[in-house]
């Protein structure tokens, strides 16, 4: 279980990043970017992944702050997902990508592991992805050309794969201010406390005299990318969110999904139960907190 | 001479132990928590080589050709080992039965997927697994064999072809008048039940670095070795070299549970070094590896049995049909795991007559292996779990139920009808107190309260015989020969008067040298910290055999203090020569030598060494100036196996209940463990910390099993599970720290009254949770006999409800 032989580089700013990405991708040098290193070292070790060089943004100091700009969290990509978790700016302004973030594996994993590199790496199992599609999460990439921005709908493509340019570096995760009086929920089911979910619900809601105004649905776990529930979203729309409406709107999420996935510890069937139960519970929480 | 050890801790030469009963901190743990115990990765050997084993993709299939040309030619790589040489060089593995084992590296065919068909010795384990994707390995797939009921079948595929099939051994022992208790029963309760593959996980894969000495033909072996002297025994047959040639160098170890296996990756490193010239070669199995192929897998079960029960709650008959999947092969010595159930068949009950029907099958899943408890655990889980069916039956509460028909105190020793004698216990008081401490009845009533609110909580009550401090003999059923286990210490003064106790084993993590180390400080009235225990290698140790078996602490006890009586025997003819008088009238006792009729006259321990070894005109005319003594100890009383396997096998039986409360979320199948309670009794607790340890830790592993643990395979024979994201051990979050008690019933037979407890709750815990799960789903009138019990097959059950 040892790497296969890569060159490696630490590139010290983004601007020598982007342009050594760039200059290998020109040489057909296949390169893989390397941030907190916590999906990317093992498959490494296993040889699943083989890249012929590394370029480590561990050194870029200037991807790495937390701060609020107009209406908005950013994050940099490499700042720790542990320091997201400390950040009480997010836990106050942003609730549900703080409940996310601690849902990701251990203290331990999230000490080394990036925020940007949860993104990059688009594991369908993983929570970021799905709180991305509730909450709208707009994405900053740099690349030769110079800085785009990606909305949330627009960057999960298939299982593991975005629509990053492969000369291109994530530099900066930006989350809307949850509004005052936003109802929300994450929960997931994993074997183990910290494992991968199995099957996961992300939410939102938001009342408007005593109606759903507007609800965010997401499913994690179950597909190749984390889903948006949009049928339940429109059924509960101008309704009550009492217990059976929910219930409803959570029968109508599972039902709708495409066929999930499949392992050792869950069928499809049981994953598609699942979501009907997360999303119930996550409904009921969410509708128990919105104002 | 008979040697008479102490069989309590008051008749230790000391006016009260200091060490011996207490909760003292392990001797061992300084250099494990800073880091500086020897780890076999952190040993490093002039001019070594690193090995990187190429393994099998296919769980059956014929090897037609291997072609280690292109990883050969690698710079750095130093030598290439196949099957050719093995076959040249080395025997097939010896297993019981014998004849159901492989080389090392397969020589025609694989049986299971990871097993190893080349091996590279390269200067690094990069450049090793880099020469490994240049082997090219022709295989000619065959019809895989993945589970018994193909295995058994008429036109199966043979995975051993001179065996002519693929039953390994298909024996059925018969225990009294088993049909009659069973016509004469008012209620026979029956189930089947399945047990999923678990297996030891230690934290330290296996690991060794071995050097050929291509002069003397010898071979010495560094590495993460549990029972040394077996491994070079094992190694000399295997390698054709005399046993004295092989030198097994314990390293200590990160845990083993049984299950740390290695023949075959010592046996490679090995042959490498050889082809290499001699030099040392370094194999770490890694995580990969050790989940796929490391002797790591164990008991995977098919049951059918019974129990035969009057009306009166009065159980009179266990019959048990099992049909055990030894995998590819008796290579792991997974066999054992069938017979030594016959220690402890009826567990802590009088159960008049017993049939135990055994069949064990090869199948192309990794050959299993050893591992904590080496096969009770799943008995008890059968025969706990028709014991809460049969209370269940009579409306009998299923503590009441044990109660009725545990062995009492009076009938000690007594002899179960699968021919152990257990040594002494008090069942009913163990009962007593776990039922006190729980609160039982109050548990009872928040059940109640809670079914009412429509959640679904269970209880447990389990109760289960541990045997303890094994002999060979109880495997002579599966072909191991012999009787008696020997375990020796010496025990050794210096001219200044510091003990050095010299064991043939190593660190592994139960705390064996703080054991030896109190008892030796307690017989001489020493500082525990003052006593040096070393390791010492198979070439010089005292015969030993090391972990295993939840025999180490009494077997090293008995070593020790044997090794002592020996010595003070000495001590007394010293000192009754400088006092002029008979050594009848000396006595040790706290330190000093002294006269009993005088006891203010006498000398310390340090002066009597002295001066054996630095006045030798002071000695007793003709006597040997060794402040040494050696003792081999081994359990007295063992007998062979008569026609049906009835021998005294195991010398101690530890007991033990457990009351665990559960709850199961109805939506999601997902079981949390509320309360968990332990009372136990292993006889005298030389540490009290170390018995504590190992009845956490072997809940842990106990919690595992029952609920998350399970090494999958596909209907083609292929291992789903290969990594610890699929292979769940329960975390510090899933394993409740369970309350805890004991009593002491001392072992009448055993050194200082201690019963083996090293094994401990993993023979109760898996029961417990299951049946507290199934008492949880009584009131739905559905039942799992399946584990793990994990949420997906909970939610399977309980949509039976939904559906009905």
């Amino acid at each position: 279980m040892k790497p296969a032989s890569f060159d490696y580089h630490a590139p010290p700013t983004l601007a020598e990043a982007v342009e050594l990405m760039a200059r290998l991708h020109e040489e057909g040098v296949d390169a893989k970017i390397l941030a907190g290193g916590q999906s990317l070292m093992p498959m490494l070790a296993m040889r699943v992944a083989r890249p012929e060089v590394l370029v480590d943004l561990g050194k870029i100091k200037s991807l790495d702050y937390i701060r609020e700009e107009s209406g908005a969290i950013a994050i940099g990509a490499m700042t720790s997902k542990r320091a997201a978790e400390a950040s009480a700016l997010i836990e106050r302004q942003q609730p549900l990508f703080h409940a996310a973030t601690k849902l990701v594996g251990h203290r331990q994993i999230r000490n080394r592991g990036s925020v940007g590199g949860s993104f990059a790496h688009a594991d369908p199992a993983s929570e970021y992805p799905a709180v991305a599609l509730v909450l709208d999460i707009v994405f900053k990439a740099v690349g030769p050309e110079g800085e785009r921005t990606i909305p949330a709908g627009d960057f999960f493509v298939t299982y593991m794969t975005t629509s990053l340019e492969s000369t291109e570096v994530l530099t900066e995760v930006r989350l809307p201010v949850l509004p005052a009086g936003t109802g929300w929920a994450i929960q997931e089911f994993a074997r183990r406390n910290g494992d991968l979910a199995l099957a996961g619900v992300a939410t939102t809601l938001k009342l408007a005299a005593g109606v759903c105004a507007d609800v965010r649905l997401a499913a994690f776990g179950v597909n190749a990318t984390a889903v948006r529930l949009t049928g339940a979203e429109e059924f509960l729309r101008g309704k009550r969110p009492d217990r059976a409406v929910l219930a409803q709107a959570a029968a109508m999420a599972a039902n709708d999904l495409d066929e999930p996935m499949s392992c050792v510890h869950a069928s499809a069937d049981y994953r598609r139960h699942l979501i009907r139960v997360l999303a119930e519970r996550c409904l009921l929480e969410a509708a128990a907190r919105a104002i | 001479m008979a040697i008479k050890i102490p069989t309590l801790p008051e008749q230790l030469p000391t006016t009260q132990p200091r060490f011996v009963g207490k909760e003292i901190k392990r001797v061992e743990d300084p250099g494990l928590v800073a880091g500086t115990a020897a780890f076999i990765d952190n040993l490093s050997l002039p001019g070594m080589l690193h090995c990187a084993i190429l393994r099998s993709p296919h769980p059956h299939a014929r090897v037609v050709k291997v072609d280690v040309r292109a990883a050969e030619a690698l710079p750095g790589v130093f030598a290439v080992l196949t099957g050719e040489d093995v076959r040249r060089w080395a025997n097939p593995a010896y297993t019981a039965p014998e004849g159901w084992g492989g080389y090392c590296i397969a020589v025609d065919k694989v049986r299971f997927v990871g097993e190893p068909v080349a091996a590279v010795a390269a200067v690094s384990r990069y450049v090793a697994e880099d020469a490994l994707e240049l082997i090219e390995v022709e295989y000619d797939v065959l019809k895989p064999v993945p589970t018994p009921a193909v295995a058994m079948a008429a036109d199966a595929p043979i995975l051993f072809e001179e065996r002519g099939g693929n039953v390994i051994q298909s024996r059925v022992y018969n225990w009294g008048d088993v049909d009659r208790v069973f016509a004469e029963a008012d209620h026979v309760v029956g189930n089947t039940f399945r047990w999923n593959r678990v297996g030891a996980n230690p934290t330290e894969t296996f690991g060794c670095i071995c050097q050929w000495d291509t002069v003397d033909n010898a071979l010495t072996c560094y590495g993460s070795y549990g029972t040394p002297r077996f491994w070079a025994m094992g190694r000399a047959m295997a390698l054709n070299l005399p046993t004295n040639k092989v030198k097994v160098i314990p390293q200590p170890q990160g845990g083993a549970f049984g299950g740390k296996g290695g023949p075959r990756g010592t046996d490679i490193a090995a042959l490498l070094s050889r082809k290499a010239g001699g030099r040392p070669v370094k194999y770490i199995e890694d995580r990969m590896e050790y989940l796929l192929a490391g002797f790591g897998q164990s008991w995977d079960r098919h049951y059918d049995a019974a129990l035969a029960v009057k009306a009166d709650g009065t159980v009179t008959g266990f019959r048990v049909r099992l049909i055990d999947d030894q995998g590819a092969g008796a290579e792991g010595w997974g066999t054992i795991s069938v017979a030594k159930p016959l220690a402890a068949f009826t567990g802590s009950y009088r159960i008049e007559a017993a049939r135990y029907d055994t069949v064990l099958v090869a199948t192309n899943r990794a050959p299993t292996g050893p591992y904590r408890g080496y096969g009770p655990p799943p008995h008890f889980l059968v025969l706990e779990s028709l014991m809460d069916m049969a209370a269940r039956k009579l409306d009998m509460d299923p503590a009441e139920l044990r109660r009725r028909n545990y062995i009492r105190p009076d009938q000690f020793p007594y002899t179960i009808p699968s021919g152990n004698e257990y040594d002494s216990g008090n069942y009913e008081a163990v009962l007593d107190k776990v039922l006190a401490m729980s609160d039982y009845r109050g548990l009872r009533e928040s059940q109640a309260r809670g079914r009412a609110d429509g959640r679904l909580i269970g209880i447990g009550v389990v109760s289960t015989v541990e045997p303890g401090v094994f002999d060979w003999n109880a495997y002579a059923t599966v072909g191991v020969q012999g009787i008696g286990v020997p375990e020796g210490a010496k025990v050794a003064f210096d001219m200044l008067g510091n003990l050095t106790v010299v064991v043939g084993f190593n660190l592994q993590g139960q705390g064996q040298f703080t054991v030896a180390a109190q008892v030796a400080a307690d017989y001489w009235g020493l500082d525990v910290c003052a006593v040096k225990v070393a390791s010492a290698s198979t070439d010089i140790a005292p015969p030993s055999f090391g972990q295993g078996g939840s025999r180490l602490g009494v077997a090293i006890t008995g070593a020790v203090l044997g090794a002592c009586e020996k010595l003070k025997a000495v001590f007394c003819q010293v000192v009754a020569h400088l006092m002029q008088t008979t050594p009848e009238q000396v006595e040790l006792m706290d330190g000093r030598l002294r006269l009993k009729a005088n006891p203010q006259v006498g000398m310390s321990v340090a002066e009597v060494a002295g001066t054996m070894l630095g006045r030798s005109d002071l000695l007793p005319p003709g006597m040997e100036p060794s402040p040494e003594a050696t003792f081999v100890w081994t359990a007295e009383g063992r007998t062979m196996p008569d026609d049906q396997g009835r021998c005294r096998s195991y010398l101690t039986g530890a007991n033990a209940t457990h009351v665990v409360m559960v709850e199961i979320d109805r939506d999601t199948g997902r079981t949390d463990i509320l309360k968990y309670f332990i009372v136990d009794d292993c006889g005298t607790r030389l540490n009290l910390a170390n018995v504590e340890g190992q009845l956490q830790g072997a809940l842990a592993q106990g919690v595992g099993a029952a609920l998350y643990e399970e090494y999958v395979y596909n209907d083609e024979g292929q291992p789903l599970v290969t990594t610890f994201v699929d292979y769940l051990i329960p975390t510090i979050h899933e394993v409740p720290m369970a309350t805890k008690d004991f009593i002491i019933t001392p072992s009448p037979v055993a050194p200082l009254g201690a019963k083996g407890c090293g094994e401990g709750a993993i023979h109760t815990t898996p029961a417990a949770v299951l049946c507290a799960i199934n008492d949880a789903l009584a009131p739905l009138g559905v039942e799992i006999t399946e584990t793990p019990a994990s949420p997906h097959r909970l939610w399977k059950v309980l949509r039976q409800v939904a559906e009905r």
